[in-house]
């Protein structure tokens, strides 16, 4: 008996197109749809490429396969359904893929990712491939938990309101002992700021072990909030080499009374951030997101992941506060950019926007919000541009911008207190931010010599580079 | 001692409130008045002045209840709140007088 005909199914290869290019395909509510900056290598059709990234992003593989017969592959495939040019960009399309939702487990970031930004990226028809936007339909976000606490809750807890909160990282980054560690934070938040934090690199060295740093560092949080009647706190570093290391650490912080711990979500992973997200739920602590290694995906405009995708899957998996960039200080971040990317932590419906790199609308559906954390190369001279686009519910953290003070530490903290409390108030009154600024500044400094020298330090200090990951000028939706 | 919001600025004139009161008035948010005697930097609640203006009265209107507050309790410091109804929460709270 022959038992291996020629032809028992439609074995081969097909283009990718003939299946999953779907132009005018209606996304169903429930679908998750995503916009990739797709660069195809020379010769290959941009749908053929558009439908590879939806075929290998999905059901498909680079042959026909027996076991196909036996799904209902028009359930699960992606569909590629609308691609648009890139202004400027001959090579480049925007290719826009919906995924039906059965594709992904709930309330599972680590899935998505494995699935949406895996092999497809290392495809060889395709020269770069960057994931631009993505939107996560109600019935997929509500299997998420989101933030651990939320602005409100956040605020509500340290009793601080109407303005946006001050932290500084303690510097220098590394080689500190404890006790002197737990010194450079007394002396910021006796100064007048609301928080502290660890720098992302400090995690537990030969230099300054975890538990030596925890217990300096709360002797110095509580010591600061008696002296001052004011609710202060140090993001505590709870990453960690391992999960039970990681969980240690946290409930150390718990046990001596720290409000708030920080973890990095990139470099420890997904699964890893979202248990530590859910313990945070459960304990009432404040989770600070750290995003080192970001760069590494979503500098480049060609290839990767824009952060704007990196910061939705955050406030999905949980965290209190994320930094986002300054635009005017020494990190990179376009402004409009990063604007779209604080309206996607901080509200709850987020309209499509193209000048700010929004491509689809959001729904959170009332998942709690996050705090975005402008850090790095900031100073006195930065508070009334960055009190102006970012409004109060932001961190504004000044590292050097604190400890580098002629006068130490307390007196940096006072001035960045000053100039931060007079940019608000001169806004309430209807003052400008952006036309006045320095002239707010000049006046209070009248009445704090802190501020005066501050200023003065930092007079000639600029960060001006071309920014490498710019909107295009304009793209149609 | 410092307390939180403005407490770090040469302290708020007539005028000062007077703008502050009516920007948070203007943003259509709900004005409160709480006031307490030595209260710790930890109390969540001081005593409640009548309660939240909730018919959202004029700026003058509610710069006359924070004297009345004051008149009425001249060893209390007294803040001024700012409810967001959309937000369900505070958004605005500074001491607008110190005790005297």
């Amino acid at each position: 008996m022959d038992t291996h005909p020629a032809h028992m199914f439609d074995a081969g290869v097909r283009s990718y197109s003939d299946t999953y290019w779907r132009p005018g395909y209606t996304p169903a509510d429930t679908d998750i749809l995503t916009a990739f900056r797709v660069t195809p290598q020379a010769g290959v059709p941009i749908e053929e490429a558009a439908a590879a990234v939806a075929a290998e992003s999905s059901t498909g593989t680079w042959t026909q396969v027996w076991t196909d017969h036996l799904v209902d592959i028009g359930r699960y495939q992606a569909k590629a359904y609308r691609i648009e040019p890139v202004p400027g960009e001959p090579d480049q399309a925007i290719a826009y893929i919906a995924y039906p939702i059965d594709l992904f487990e709930e309330g599972s970031i680590s899935n998505v990712m494995s699935s949406i930004v895996g092999n497809v990226f290392g495809f060889k028809a395709i020269r770069a491939l960057r994931l631009e936007d993505m939107r996560i339909p109600p019935a997929y976000m509500k299997t998420f938990q989101g933030p651990p606490n939320g602005i409100q809750i956040e605020r509500d807890r340290l009793n601080k309101y109407g303005r946006p909160l001050l932290g500084c990282t303690i510097k220098p980054k590394l080689g500190l002992s404890a006790r002197n560690y737990g010194r450079a934070v007394y002396e910021s938040l006796s100064g007048g700021l609301d928080f502290t934090k660890d720098d992302e690199n400090i995690n537990s060295q030969p230099f300054m072990r975890w538990r030596d740093r925890y217990g300096f560092v709360m002797e110095a949080v509580l010591k600061a909030e008696s002296e001052t009647g004011e609710r202060k706190g140090h993001y505590l570093n709870v990453t960690a080499p391992t999960v039970e290391q990681t969980f240690e650490r946290a409930e150390r912080a718990r046990e001596l009374g720290s409000p708030i711990i920080m973890h990095d979500y990139l470099t420890a992973g997904f699964a890893m951030h979202q248990s530590l997200s859910h313990w945070c739920r459960a304990n009432g602590m404040l989770l600070h997101v750290h995003r080192a290694m970001h760069a590494v995906m979503d500098r480049q405009k060609h290839h990767g992941i824009h952060f704007r995708v990196l910061a939705k899957w955050l406030r999905m998996a949980g965290g209190d506060h994320l930094h986002v960039g300054t635009v005017v200080g020494k990190l990179e971040g376009d402004r409009e950019s990063t604007l779209g990317v604080v309206d996607l932590l901080r509200l709850d419906h987020i309209p499509a926007d193209p000048t700010r790199g929004l491509y689809f609308d959001q729904t959170w559906v009332s998942l709690p919000a996050v705090m975005p954390v402008a850090s790095g190369g900031i100073h006195v001279h930065h508070m009334p541009d960055l009190v102006d686009m970012f409004g109060d519910d932001s961190v504004l953290q000044f590292g050097g911008g604190t400890l580098g003070h002629p006068w130490g530490a307390s007196a940096g903290a006072t001035a960045n207190r000053v100039a931060l409390e007079a940019c608000v108030k001169a806004r309430n009154e209807g003052r400008s931010l952006a036309a006045e600024g320095a002239r707010i500044l000049i006046e209070a400094a009248v009445h704090s010599p802190a501020l005066a020298i501050a200023m003065e330090t930092w007079r000639d200090v600029r960060f001006e580079h071309d920014t490498v990951d710019t909107l295009d000028v304009t793209h149609a939706v | 001692m410092p307390s939180e919001t403005f407490s770090y600025l040469p302290a708020l004139s007539a005028a000062d409130v007077r703008a502050q009161v009516q920007h948070l008035t203007e943003a259509g948010l709900i004005a409160g008045i709480e006031y307490a005697i030595d209260p710790s930097p930890r109390d969540s609640y001081w005593k409640l002045w009548k309660l939240p203006f909730v018919a959202r009265p004029s700026a003058d209107a509610v710069l006359a209840e924070i004297d009345q507050c004051a008149a009425a309790n001249p060893a209390a410091e007294i803040k001024l709140v700012g409810y967001d109804s959309v937000r369900q929460g505070q958004v605005v709270s500074f001491v607008v007088r110190h005790a005297g």
